[in-house]
């Protein structure tokens, strides 16, 4: 039997070489190592005025001085350029790290595909019990399993009103029905007034608030079960008070988008107007003078024993499957919701997006902003409808979530649908039977 | 009687050829492996992709043979972009023609200020397409634009004009934007051929008693045959495929009035996520192009 004759510690030769060199390597991997773990974390989102860039550089800072390797990236999409971007993203794999303010109905579309990290622990981070009831029921496609959460809530069909003009016409409360808001319109518009900015262009805003319409009509989209319901008399009726509404609206509303419409109230040409509390801020930066003239309220149904419908896209945070650095991504998920940043977040468009974290909404920090001090029963109002608000991705508490929502939306057909009732005058039966036709494609698809 | 010897016959290249093809196969596959990266694959994967029903995010889906070219025959949505993407391209194209032509004739003579005028009128062709896009709209606006308030102020309409939301004035109004914007290129083109056409064909023409009108026929239009015959296949190439213009004035709309193929393309592929159905369009798109394409090689075959 042959002894080993090495070192006494067991060293061999090649055992001290190999320690040598990995000393050696150990010297120089501090440095190496610091620079492996310095990150960056790419944020996406669609909401990016001036006022929500410097909320969004607040949060960004505070989270990289807790946080001093990591950096954090901010990166602008659009409502209406957010799908093509996402697709390619996820189809090239160099996906953001969290993508915030998509609608809801985008984020279980791509749930659905297995694009989408659950949210379960980022929320559990924030606390689920800040949340005010329900917030993130639209979230939990799959039970159990939450795809996100919203960062905020919208009223994106709140009617608003010109009160002086309303005055000087004689109307003395806000219009709770379709008739009565026709009669409003047609006493207001006139000394290149228009009545409303309702918008007929090819674009989601004309799908989004005509989907409210039908709602309004107390119809539907999809039925609970998600069978396509749009082919009924509801709808009919929508596009006959759509239709109606045409010839109140400035002649370009046949291309109107969110921004068109939002100008042409705010401006003053129009004296009712359709958005979310956005108008307020706009007011007030840009044209005072109607600042103390304006006010807001759900827009009417058809009649009032139909609830009023606002449509709530329940503004999105989720993180893609595909994210890398996944920890840090959700904390910094979870830090978007800490009470400074979250709040400038909130007053950078006061009334726009609004807090779904009741500990938020009641902290005096976020009630002191003067906007809403000076706008607060317009504030009041557009909560509860938002809170209260759906959209195509879940219609009823008795829907299903349809994870198909976002492709019926971006398709157009919807939009495509009032513009060939209503500017092509075509035969109605027959435009709803192809658009059911064509929803119903989308959905099967 | 006596006999040259010669070397005996070769029967492949000598290896001072040899080494020239080598090093002409060396020189040429750069552009070889750059002509296949970004043409010849990106082609062959369009055509692959169009067998197959594909959901664009993930890029999975399963084969589907040639149902996505049977809806694209079938459809109808193809054949009506197709038809909304030649009036676009001929109605555009034909006013680029002719203003840029006409200023070109006028930049030709000697007028004040003909440097700073052949300089300012290159400003849209050299202006991002997103900017044009916003000042045109703005021009175009119902509420505050001022082509409707001009024309209101002069008397000619009495309402605002819906300039780009309804038919025809919508693609009235891409029309007129396009041909705005790329007209430069043809007056440049033009332009520099006109000044290299002899001063004496003229001469000749107003001796022979040919005033403005039957000298432009008879000698400059003839002389700008050649450049305008590939003007017209280059920008024809180039107005068929255009999407930005197009995507950002109109969106397609109202319906689909103003959506041409390249529209159509997207649309599939990322608002329906329908990548294979994409795929397949733009393959039909191409074929349309490959006439054009075949008419340009020609005409160049010919001019060299």
């Amino acid at each position: 039997m042959t002894k080993t004759t090495g070192m006494k510690t067991g060293l061999n030769r090649r055992s001290v070489l190999t320690g040598m060199a990995a000393a050696g390597a150990a010297a120089v991997m501090p440095r190496r190592l610091y620079a492996q773990e310095q990150i960056t974390l790419r944020w996406w989102s669609p909401q990016s005025s001036p006022e929500q860039l410097a909320a969004y550089r607040t949060q960004i800072a505070n989270f990289e001085a807790l946080h001093t390797n990591v950096t954090v990236a901010f990166e602008r999409t659009s409502d209406e350029g957010y799908a093509p971007q996402m697709a390619a993203a996820f189809a090239s794999g160099d996906v953001p790290n969290i993508v915030t303010h998509l609608p809801s109905f985008a984020v279980s579309n791509y749930w659905s595909n297995g694009l989408v990290e659950p949210f379960n622990d980022v929320i559990e981070m924030i606390g689920p019990e800040k949340f005010y009831d329900g917030v993130n029921r639209i979230y939990e496609i799959d039970p159990g399993q939450y795809a996100g959460t919203s960062i905020g809530n919208s009223a994106a069909n709140t009617m608003w009103l010109r009160t002086d003009l309303m005055e000087q016409a004689g109307i003395d409360r806000n219009p709770r029905t379709w008739d009565e808001l026709l009669s409003a319109v047609d006493k207001m518009q006139g000394g290149g007034i228009y009545g409303a900015p309702l918008p007929y262009g090819r674009n989601s805003m004309t799908s989004l608030i005509f989907i409210g319409t039908i709602h309004q009509a107390g119809g539907m989209v999809f039925s609970p079960e998600l069978e396509v319901a749009i082919d009924s008399q509801e709808t009919r009726d929508a596009l006959e008070f759509y239709g109606a509404m045409r010839q109140y609206c400035p002649p370009g509303a046949t291309n109107y988008s969110w921004g068109d419409s939002l100008t042409a109230f705010v401006a003053g040409a129009t004296a009712t107007g359709i958005y979310t509390g956005r108008v307020l801020t706009n007011v007030m930066d840009q044209n005072p003078s109607i600042a103390d003239h304006i006010t807001c309220d759900v827009f009417p149904t058809k009649s009032t024993d139909i609830a009023p419908w606002t449509f709530n896209d329940f503004p999105s945070v989720f993180i893609p499957k595909a994210a890398s650095n996944m920890e840090a991504t959700k904390q910094f998920a979870a830090f978007l919701y800490d009470p400074e940043g979250y709040i400038q977040q909130l007053h950078a468009a006061p009334g726009h997006v609004l807090p779904v974290l009741s500990t938020i909404a009641e902290d005096p920090a976020y009630l002191a902003d003067p906007i809403i001090q000076k706008y607060k029963a317009e504030v009041d109002i557009m909560s509860a409808a938002a809170a209260d608000g759906f959209n195509l991705g879940w219609e009823s508490p008795e829907h299903k979530p349809n994870t198909r929502a976002g492709e019926v939306v971006n398709s157009g057909v919807i939009a495509e649908m009032v513009q060939r009732v209503i500017l092509n005058d075509e035969n109605v039966d027959e435009v709803l039977s192809d658009t059911a036709r064509r929803i119903e494609e989308i959905a099967q698809s | 009687m006596t006999t040259i010897a010669t070397d005996p016959p070769r029967n492949g290249p000598s290896p001072l050829e040899r080494s020239y093809s080598r090093l002409g196969m060396l020189l040429i596959a750069p552009t070889i492996v750059v002509f296949s990266a970004v043409i010849v694959y990106p082609l062959l994967a369009a055509i692959y992709l169009s067998v197959f029903s594909i959901y664009t995010p993930t890029l999975e889906g399963e084969f589907v043979g040639a149902d996505n070219y049977i809806e694209m025959l079938t459809g109808g949505v193809f054949w009506s972009s197709l038809l909304t993407t030649l009036i676009w391209t001929v109605g555009t194209l034909s006013l680029q023609i002719v203003f840029g032509v006409g200023l070109a004739l006028l930049l030709h003579q000697n007028i004040w200020f003909r440097s700073l005028a052949r300089s300012l009128v290159l400003f849209p062709y050299f202006l991002s397409t997103v900017v044009a896009v916003l000042v045109w709209r703005w021009l175009f606006n119902d509420l505050y634009g001022a082509l409707n308030h001009g024309l209101m102020q002069v008397g000619i309409i009495d309402m605002p004009l819906d300039w780009l939301g309804s038919m025809p004035n919508a693609m009235i109004g891409v029309i007129l934007v396009g041909a705005w914007k790329y007209f430069p290129f043809v007056v440049i083109a033009v332009l520099a051929r006109l000044q290299t056409i002899p001063e004496n064909l003229y001469e000749a023409a107003r001796i022979d008693g040919a005033g403005p009108i039957a000298r432009f026929w008879d000698v400059t239009l003839p002389q700008l045959r050649s450049v305008l015959t590939v003007i017209i296949l280059l920008r024809a190439i180039w107005d068929f495929k255009e999407f930005d213009l197009l995507y950002l004035l109109t969106g397609g709309g109202p319906v689909t009035s103003t959506q041409t193929l390249s529209l159509l393309v997207y649309q599939e592929a990322f608002s329906l996520n329908r990548m294979g159905q994409a795929a397949a369009y733009s393959v039909g798109m191409m074929l349309v192009m490959l006439v054009f394409m075949i008419l340009y090689i020609r005409r160049t075959k010919e001019e060299s």
